[in-house]
């Protein structure tokens, strides 16, 4: 069992970091539920 | 951070717990990421949002961490992360993120 299983995962990327749905992509199999997903974008 | 998110973060936490809420950050620049860090675990710094003065002391890791990377897909990490990986400076921004957490974290991974 991983350490994210059974979290909720408050993910905040940014569009010149990493952005959410890249996280969420690699973390849809940790056996953690994302609970709240944003992209800050900085212009 | 704006105060939408901040509200939601804050709704997020009393909805689930802190204890099961970890907070994973994206950010490209170490401030920032830092910023975000003291927000989610000792209060806004700006005091403008809902989490001015509230701690909420909530796990926080930037996803180049070895606890949240070693927790990821390797392959969609290849395909859609390790790119910025090798472009910021990830010793900073996770040493940014570690000094809060130790600070002001109330939970760990």
């Amino acid at each position: 069992m991983g350490k994210l299983t059974g979290k909720k995962l408050i993910l905040l990327g940014e569009r010149d970091g990493v952005p959410s749905p890249a996280m969420e992509a690699c973390l849809a199999g940790s056996g953690a539920e994302v609970a709240f997903s944003a992209t800050q974008c900085f212009v | 951070m704006d105060l939408e998110n901040q509200q939601r973060i804050m709704d997020a936490a009393e909805k689930y717990g802190a204890e099961n809420v970890v907070v994973v950050l994206g950010s490209a620049d170490p401030e920032g990421a830092g910023l975000y860090a003291e927000t989610v675990t000792a209060g806004d710094p700006t005091f403008a949002g809902p989490l001015a003065g509230v701690s909420l002391g909530l796990p926080v890791y930037h996803v180049f961490e070895e606890d949240i990377k070693a927790e990821a897909d390797q392959g969609v990490w290849d395909e859609q992360i390790a790119m910025m990986e090798m472009v910021l400076d990830t010793a900073a921004l996770a040493g940014s993120v570690a000094e809060m957490r130790d600070q002001h974290s109330k939970i760990k991974l």
